[in-house]
């Protein structure tokens, strides 16, 4: 499923307006390769963005309150191994690589710790 | 460094050089600290286990990790895993109490005596208290301060240190974890990546709000000559965050290939 621009997206949104709020500055703007990254990402998985981070959460069906899945989590951290793979990196590059779809994430409120992926 | 400026410039590192290996002496100067500390019956519940991440098998370091602290454990390259023996009291029964008795640290003057010991205290307080159910709280507490003067001990020796926790069935493994011992912290250990001073001193909650004089909700006053006293000696030190900051963590990040 093409997932078109990626800046268009809520949850993209959110996260351009918490990495102003952190860094200063607009990163996303001074750095469009982080979008990129995030599209090539999200079309590898054939999810767009806002999928991508409701995918992470569940909510519990007694009382409907959300929360972070782990095993979900632990399927995102599998699918963000496998992108680095067929990217043919390892190493810091492939910690490179994916660093900033795991921001995208860390930003939206994802259990996604860098040392766990 | 004077003791209350290893107090100051203590931080929880959690940017290592991967690169640097920790010397063995400081390893032992961190455990040897923790051997001397103040301990409630002279038990010694505290047991650690230290492992060179490299000798960690990949498979069992990613099963080692949490999913909060993972990152920290990756990159630290000495883990100490800390664990409390419970069944020390019982298997003691007493013992070191009559050492600090026959050195004069527990005297009549004060109640003790060995017949003390091993008519009224084990029978009748230590052994019972190994049956209670708020015996590991308390074991836990001696665990902590023995636990804290390794980690300032490893301050001093320009380390950079930081608890979190592990996965236990992973480290048991690995470790060969006696089924009884109980599992507390991880102290990562190794040479910050990131400045020493890490930004700052940390923010910490208000001193009254903490601390008591007589009675909950009396706070005990905090004498603002004392502070200055102790900013003097540097234990208590510029605030987080300090200029820079902000830049230092992202070239780590970048440096690193991690999350901004």
């Amino acid at each position: 499923m093409p997932v078109g621009p990626v800046e268009t997206y809520e949850s993209v949104e959110k996260w351009a307006e918490r990495l102003r709020k952190q860094w200063g500055g607009d990163p996303l703007a001074e750095e469009p390769d982080k979008l990129e990254t995030l599209a090539a990402f999200c079309e590898f998985i054939g999810k767009d963005p806002d999928e991508l981070v409701a995918f992470c959460f569940l909510r519990r069906r007694e009382t409907g309150e959300r929360f972070g899945s782990v095993k979900r989590r632990e399927e995102v951290a599998e699918r963000l191994r496998a992108f680095r793979k067929e990217r043919g990196v390892s190493g810091l590059a492939a910690r490179k690589l994916t660093s900033d779809v795991l921001s995208f994430l860390i930003h939206s409120g994802v259990l996604i710790n860098p040392g766990m992926v | 460094m004077q003791f209350k400026e290893v107090l100051g410039a203590r931080r929880s590192i959690r940017y290592f050089d991967t690169d640097r290996p920790v010397e063995r002496e400081k390893i032992q100067k961190i455990l040897e600290a923790m051997r001397i500390a103040s301990c409630a019956v002279n038990a010694h519940w505290l047991r650690a286990v230290v492992v060179n991440r490299a000798d960690i098998p990949e498979e069992t370091m990613q099963a080692l990790k949490t999913p909060v602290s993972g990152l920290v454990q990756e990159l630290a390259p000495v883990h100490i895993y800390c664990y409390l023996d419970p069944g020390i009291v019982t298997r003691i029964q007493g013992k070191r109490l009559k050492e600090l008795v026959d050195v004069g640290a527990l005297n009549p003057s004060h109640g003790w005596s060995h017949a003390f010991v091993d008519d009224f205290v084990y029978p009748q307080i230590l052994e019972p208290m190994t049956k209670a159910p708020g015996y590991p709280i308390s074991a836990a507490f001696d665990c902590g301060g023995a636990g804290t003067q390794g980690l300032l001990t490893a301050v001093d020796e320009g380390l950079g240190v930081c608890w979190t926790a592990f996965n236990p069935s992973a480290a048991k493994q690995l470790l060969e974890i006696p089924d009884d011992w109980i599992p507390l912290y991880v102290l990562n250990v190794g040479y910050p990546l990131e400045s020493p001073e890490a930004g700052g001193q940390r923010p910490r909650p208000a001193f009254e709000e903490l601390y008591f004089e007589g009675k909950v909700g009396s706070p005990y006053p905090r004498d603002p000559k004392v502070v200055e006293e102790i900013q003097r000696e540097k234990m208590i030190t510029a605030p987080a965050p300090q200029p820079g900051r902000l830049e230092e963590v992202r070239e780590l990040a970048r440096k690193l290939g991690l999350p901004e």
